[in-house]
């Protein structure tokens, strides 16, 4: 299924620009530019960046948001990933598609969970205790953050500046942001966080990391990681495939 | 209603490393072995091939290799006081499921305990007076020695070939080796591993401060090796995808690579996969055990099978498990201390110190799951514990078993959690830091312990395992100890960074993975009042019923389990054929 986005996708589209605008990187258009030199990335790391960065996500269309959960997630990303010397921004990275996907599948539908009841809340190392799913969790967290967000600033998430918006996601990690419902320190961190940093190092199979743009910022060379010869020829030396990650697809 | 099927000789609870190990013994010698193991054979799946094994979010972050938690998971309170919720996705231990079990996605790590580990109370009170162990610590001798487990060790470690440095054979010190080894009769099949560039920076500020470094024993193979079963393992290629993953090159010793198929092969051996066990089938009045009922998975049908001897080799949550619900053996009340099924439960206590070394490549991502270089100075009863307020220990490592992204990213504290500035530290660091990490001990309280759940229920019907844990103030101060000196070790390395010593605090948390070692539940001992098995393993209320695995350690070490967990099988095997020669409480 496609997500029709409507006239939202271009309210989208201007807060795009205007993220990109605030961290002083320029919008990136284009689809998949492919054929990246290797040699190419061999040059100093901004330019190794600026290279990823000439290929962004050019896969659009949400299985699981809604158009406003949709604006939220995007706006949220291209927060916790802006544009910069590093990386595109998260959504060029494909990072709401990666949690998108997530959802939708059967992370979000609790595949490997405990689901039956009864449902005391307990101390905070018992950990997630709700009968919801984490697609169900994730999305009435948006809607409670929404609303939090709407009540102070009187604009909905992806209406706020890009600074404010970075403040209240801090607000909300740090417990700062209460819901009459839900624990959105919780939401943020034990669903939200680790769904971010999945969609930054995960696997571009999954829909983030495109480009394998965040292996290239780290050094980690993927696959095929057959190194028995590297460990000593590269012991305590920069190993060049670090340069040029390769991916599942790369070996499919 | 259960089809009744032919009665089998000896019959396994769970095909895991035990199974493998003892059934190895059991069919050499023509004794009939059936096992019984839930999960399927992986061998062939993505999670042996290229390129799906190399998938960090599918094996590493979402552990699809392990327990399904949908199925059946624990509960936990830290106290008996407290009122126990289900752990609605386990991340602190493990559990394997499949032909193999947890001993497919190990590291490698491989470790025979101290040579006083088996007479650890008669060890402290020798050395700190009878008085000096606590009276919440029911700390128990295991009823063997360690000399008696040592021709098991030595067969293991050749049967999967363990790549290590002796420190200590036949009582003669080896320059290399761990000074603090048991006595061993000779030298590990396979040397090292390659040593990391964070073992060689780890062993150097070991050496200046006065600490013997030495590599681990790993089960990671450095070269080609044939075991004496003609069994092979190929060479290890470094990849970093060993704990939580199978080996697509073979080169991890593991039952599904070295045991099973051989096994397989073998008249008298019976692998049934997708097969469930429910319940041990125990006859009270003439205290034995008759057989199992299990489920197949691939029909729906309960099946009763009986047999002349039961063995439980399941993990020991469930190696528990199946006797609380057979009622075999006294369950443990924590308010009297008395009873045996369920006590000295215990986990592990696991610190971690982060190193940064800007001029310095870690490159993380190419490390085996135990190429890592220890020191053994503060683990266990190495150290005089004199006026310290606690008892035990770990070993201190450069903690480098991968580099896998999503978890094994390391920045300096304070570093923000997101934007430009979280970019570039993880673009500074990564490949430029690893971890100065305690593998600590836990040793049993009188409160920790498992029974079976009054309220939560597995997919199955029956009740779950509820953890009554927590770490306790010998834990803490523990690790208060131990962490300084990985820190102080840390400081000597000339790093750029150090930071500050994280000792393990708060409570349990099943949220945070530390290692996959639960012991006890079923503890041995040569006092019936205190143990489930005897020395033996054979349980005291069923002359022809068995456990073995972690669930038989009364305490736990600051070291990793296998090793005496497979001494322990491999023995158990030889104890079998005897039995079944002429069956009697051994």
């Amino acid at each position: 299924m496609s997500d029709d986005l409507g006239d939202k996708s271009n309210e989208r589209r201007g807060f795009l620009k205007r993220v990109a605008a605030v961290s002083g990187a320029l919008p990136f258009t284009g689809g998949l530019a492919s054929g990246v030199a290797v040699a190419s990335l061999t040059a100093a790391r901004p330019a190794a960046a600026a290279e990823g960065a000439a290929q962004v996500n050019a896969v659009v269309g949400y299985n699981s948001l809604s158009p406003d959960e949709a604006a939220f997630v995007e706006t949220l990303v291209n927060i916790m990933c802006p544009a910069d010397e590093y990386t595109p921004s998260g959504v060029d990275c494909g990072l709401a598609i990666y949690i998108d996907r997530q959802l939708a599948g059967s992370f979000g539908k609790g595949a490997g969970r405990y689901l039956r009841g009864p449902w005391p809340q307990g101390k905070p190392q018992h950990g997630y205790q709700l009968p919801l799913t984490p697609e169900q969790h994730f999305k009435a967290g948006v809607a409670a953050a929404g609303q939090a967000c709407q009540t102070k600033f009187g604009k909905s998430f992806d209406q706020i500046s890009g600074a404010d918006a970075n403040t209240f996601l801090r607000e909300v990690a740090g417990g700062k942001v209460s819901d009459p419902e839900l624990n959105l320190a919780s939401w943020f961190n034990e669903l939200v966080y680790p769904l971010f940093t999945q969609a930054c190092f995960a696997d571009p199979i999954y829909g983030g990391n495109h480009g394998k743009v965040f292996w290239k910022l780290i050094g980690y060379p993927g696959l095929p990681a057959v190194h028995s010869q590297n460990m000593t020829a590269f012991r305590g030396k920069p190993f060049p495939g670090a340069l040029d990650p390769k991916s599942i697809q790369d070996f499919s | 209603m259960a089809t009744k099927l032919p009665k089998r000789n000896v019959v396994f609870i769970g095909g895991g490393l035990t199974a493998a190990l003892a059934a190895r013994q059991l069919t050499a010698k023509g004794v009939e072995v059936l096992v019984l193991e839930r999960g399927g054979d992986l061998r062939e799946s993505a999670a042996a091939k290229i390129p799906s094994q190399r998938d960090e979010l599918r094996w590493g972050v979402q552990n699809r290799l392990a327990q399904d938690w949908a199925v059946e998971t624990y509960t936990l309170r830290h106290s008996p006081a407290e009122v126990s919720l289900p752990v609605r996705r386990m991340e602190a231990f493990l559990p394997g499921e499949g032909m193999g079990g947890a001993a497919n996605h190990w590291n490698g790590q491989t470790w025979r305990w101290a040579e006083y580990d088996p007479v650890l109370r008669t060890r402290l009170e020798n050395r700190y007076g009878k008085k000096a162990i606590p009276a919440g610590m029911p700390l128990q001798d295991w009823g063997l020695t360690y000399a008696e487990l040592e021709p098991y060790h030595d067969l293991f470690e050749r049967l999967f070939g363990i790549a290590g440095k002796a420190g200590n054979i036949k009582g003669e010190i080896q320059p290399g080796g761990n000074p603090f080894e048991a006595p061993r009769s000779r030298e590990y099949p396979q040397p090292p591993l390659e040593i990391t560039e964070a073992g060689e920076i780890f062993a150097a500020a070991a050496q200046r401060l006065g600490y013997k470094a030495f590599p681990m024993a790993a089960g990671n193979s450095p070269h080609a090796y044939t075991n004496p079963d003609g069994m092979k393992l190929a060479p290890c290629q470094y990849c970093g995808h060993c704990e939580r993953f199978l080996c697509e090159a073979n080169a991890k010793a593991s039952p599904e690579v070295l045991l099973y198929p051989m096994l397989l092969e073998r008249p008298g051996f019976e692998l049934r996969l997708f097969s469930h066990v429910l319940a041990i089938d125990y006859d009270r009045k003439a205290k034995r055990a008759t057989g199992v009922r299990y489920l197949d998975l691939q029909t729906g049908e309960e099946h009763e099978q009986p047999a002349d001897v039961v063995v439980v080799a399941a993990f020991p949550m469930t190696s528990t498990k199946l006797l609380l619900l057979g009622r075999i053996g006294e369950p443990y009340d924590p308010r009297t201390g008395k009873g045996v099924v369920g006590r000295n439960f215990c986990y592990q206590v696991m610190s971690h110190t982060p190193a940064f070394y800007k001029d310095r490549s870690i490159n993380p991502f190419m490390a085996a799951g135990a190429s890592q270089t220890v020191v053994d100075e503060f683990n266990g009863d190495n150290f005089d514990h004199s006026g310290l307020g606690f008892f035990g220990g770990g070993y201190i490592y450069s903690n480098v078993t991968n580099g896998r992204p999503i978890g094994s990213r390391l920045v300096p504290a304070g570093t923000p959690r997101w934007g430009t500035k979280w970019k570039q530290a993880n673009a500074d660091w990564y490949a430029h830091a690893f971890n100065y990490s305690v593998h600590g001990s836990n040793y049993p309280h009188r409160d920790n312990y498992l029974d079976l759940d009054p309220d939560y229920r597995d997919a199955y019907g029956q009740p779950l395992v509820r953890m009554t844990y927590n770490f306790k103030d010998n834990d803490y101060r523990m690790s208060e100890y131990c962490t300084k000196k990985a820190h102080e070790i840390a400081l000597a390395s000339g790093a750029t960074l150090v930071s500050p010593p994280q000792p393990r605090r708060g409570d349990f948390d099943p949220g945070i993975y530390q290692t996959t070692h639960v012991t006890g539940g079923t503890i041995m001992g040569a006092d019936p009042k205190t143990s489930v098995v005897s020395p033996h393993l054979q349980h005291w209320d069923a002359e022809n019923l068995f456990v073995v695995g972690a669930s038989v350690y009364p305490h736990n070490s600051g070291y990793n389990p296998t090793g005496p967990l497979a001494a322990l099988a491999l023995r158990l095997g030889d104890d079998l054929l005897d039995y079944s020669g002429r069956p009697r409480r051994l």
